[in-house]
């Protein structure tokens, strides 16, 4: 009975050895494997055990880690204190990364100190309680960090000062515009026969081309406010801005007949007069390239979708117009950029791009499908809800 | 008494105050045309004539018409002061300008402004609008103490 009790006793300790020195092994094998700095200490801070790459880290040697204490490991000016954050550890060993909203930093062989993350495991082996360390060097991915924040700063202030140019830009480029036209309008009423014919000509050519330089900065201020101004998100129906932009646009649609049908529109989360413009501009396109032969038709119908797993509004705005060249499509939402000569459709080439940056406004997108001659269909994806993030532009002041 | 109708303009551009001013010959207005060059120089004025009511030089205006960018003292601040003062703020005020900003319109009614007017780009317009300022402000409406003649 006692040789039994005594053989069993000798077997379950050679499994525990057993056990042990397995979970020793791969333990090994993975401190010495890992991509991370290890660093295994005692109670008192003497380090026991590091790996590889501790050693390419800190710069010390593995024989000269074993003389170290962790605290070696810390900048001097953090050294203070911590060993009781050391003995606070010990006293609750649970594992935990370190420094907790704290920006870390390590201290090399040479003197020289880099930002570290690091997590805490307690080790309880027969011997006693030890810890390891778990170091990544986070240099990179500060730097990163600090780059891409750096630049966000850079980005987002050369768009303030882009949307303020533009702005004081056209305002100011108005006035002695407007002036010329004064001028001009005055000389011709006050000095008729002194001009003649060709001289009234030649000033009713430079009285017509200043008033297009006025649509053209208008158009231009317009497009700089567009980001400047948030009147803010509301959840509305399309059908509002929609009657809006054809209420504006009445005499346009008597003057060319145009036969206007209303489908759908739901309910999104929008800037009102945004979406206003938004139409206005469409639907102003889709009858300013009508087809001579044809009585313009516009089509404007929504519908609810999806899009990435995120609930979508999508508005399409048909037209039977002379449509374009697909190959020119995204030409046709860039500013100043026209697909046929100012004889043949006045503009300023201004309109499109408007409605790109309305609709980028609202994380949406907006597209064109067209053939020549067979009209064009604008279609324009907003989502449902706006994120609140989206809100980010700064007001005018 | 009865006296001519007195139009006010601060406006810093001397080519506007021209332009203005024959807009306003052209749409038959017979009154007294007063500028002041900036914001500062029209309280001055309304100071001064509401100090000395019978000075024949400095009478007191039916309606002024107020450009916004002034230097110095500009079309805001000149709005403010006239609008806490007790003797001057039943005055018309339309502003005349070359902004056409929210912000701009927003902030001057809220001062107090009876109309906010972006300048007309054409002489045309110009003188259509003159026509309109003078038929409203200076024959339509009834103001207290109204003892002028169109």
């Amino acid at each position: 009975m006692e040789d039994t009790e005594q053989l069993q006793a000798q077997v379950r300790e050679l499994e525990a050895r057993l056990a042990e020195r397995v979970d020793a092994d791969s333990f090994r094998r993975v401190v010495e494997s890992a991509p991370y700095g290890m660093v295994v200490s005692d109670a008192a801070g003497h380090i026991v055990l590091v790996n590889p790459k501790a050693v390419e880290m800190f710069g010390h040697s593995a024989g000269e880690f074993l003389e170290l204490r962790i605290e070696d490991l810390v900048p001097p000016r953090f050294r203070p204190g911590h060993d009781g954050l050391r003995r606070g550890f010990h006293g609750h060993p649970e594992p935990r990364s370190m420094g907790a909203g704290r920006d870390l930093f390590a201290y090399r062989r040479d003197g020289t100190e880099f930002p570290v993350e690091i997590a805490l495991t307690p080790l309880n082996l027969s011997s006693g309680p030890l810890v390891l360390s778990s170091i990544i060097d986070i240099t990179r991915r500060k730097r990163d960090e600090e780059e891409l924040v750096r630049y966000a700063r850079k980005l987002e202030r050369s768009n303030a000062e882009l949307e303020s140019f533009a702005s004081i830009a056209s305002h100011d480029l108005q006035e002695p515009l407007r002036k010329i036209r004064m001028m001009g309008e005055r000389l011709a009423a006050l000095c008729e026969e002194e001009l003649g014919e060709q001289g009234l000509d030649y000033l009713g050519r430079m009285i017509r081309a200043s008033g297009n330089m006025h649509r053209l900065i208008r158009d231009l201020l317009a497009f700089s406010r567009v980001g400047m101004r948030p009147e803010g998100f509301q959840k509305l129906s399309l059908a509002g801005p929609v009657q809006d932009a054809l209420s504006t646009l009445e005499l346009l649609i008597e003057d060319n007949r145009a036969e206007i049908v209303l489908g759908d529109l739901p309910v999104a989360e929008v800037d009102e007069s945004q979406m206003r413009q938004l139409f206005q501009n469409l639907i102003g396109n889709a009858l300013k390239f009508r087809r001579e032969s044809e009585t313009p038709r516009v089509e404007i119908h929504g519908t609810i979708d999806e899009f990435e797993g995120i609930p979508i509004v999508r508005v399409e705005v048909r037209d039977n117009g002379i449509g374009f060249d697909e190959q020119y499509h995204d030409r046709i939402f860039q500013l100043f950029q026209r697909l046929h000569g100012k004889a043949e459709f006045g503009g300023t080439g201004i309109g499109l791009a408007i409605c790109k940056k309305i609709i980028e406004r609202h994380d949406g997108r907006i597209y064109a499908r067209s053939r020549p001659g067979e009209g064009a269909t604008f279609i324009v994806e907003l989502p449902l809800h706006q994120k609140p993030s989206a809100e980010k532009t700064p007001r005018e002041p | 008494m009865i006296r001519e109708c007195i139009l006010m303009m601060a406006d810093d551009d001397a080519d506007d105050r021209e332009f203005v001013r024959e807009a306003f010959d052209k749409s038959g207005f017979r009154g007294e045309f007063h500028y002041a060059e900036d914001g500062g120089a029209l309280v001055d004025y309304l100071e001064k004539a509401k100090a000395s009511p019978r000075d024949r030089d400095c009478p007191m205006p039916d309606l002024i018409l107020l450009d916004l960018n002034m230097p110095r003292v500009d079309g805001h601040e000149a709005l403010r002061r006239i609008k806490s003062d007790e003797g001057l703020r039943g005055i018309p005020i339309v502003v005349l300008t070359t902004s056409d900003s929210e912000a701009d319109i927003q902030k001057t009614y809220d001062q107090g402004v009876n109309s906010f007017i972006s300048k007309p780009v054409g002489f045309a317009e110009l003188v259509e609008m003159a026509g309109s300022l003078k038929k409203y402000w200076l024959e339509l409406v009834k103001l207290p103490n109204d003892t002028t003649i169109s």
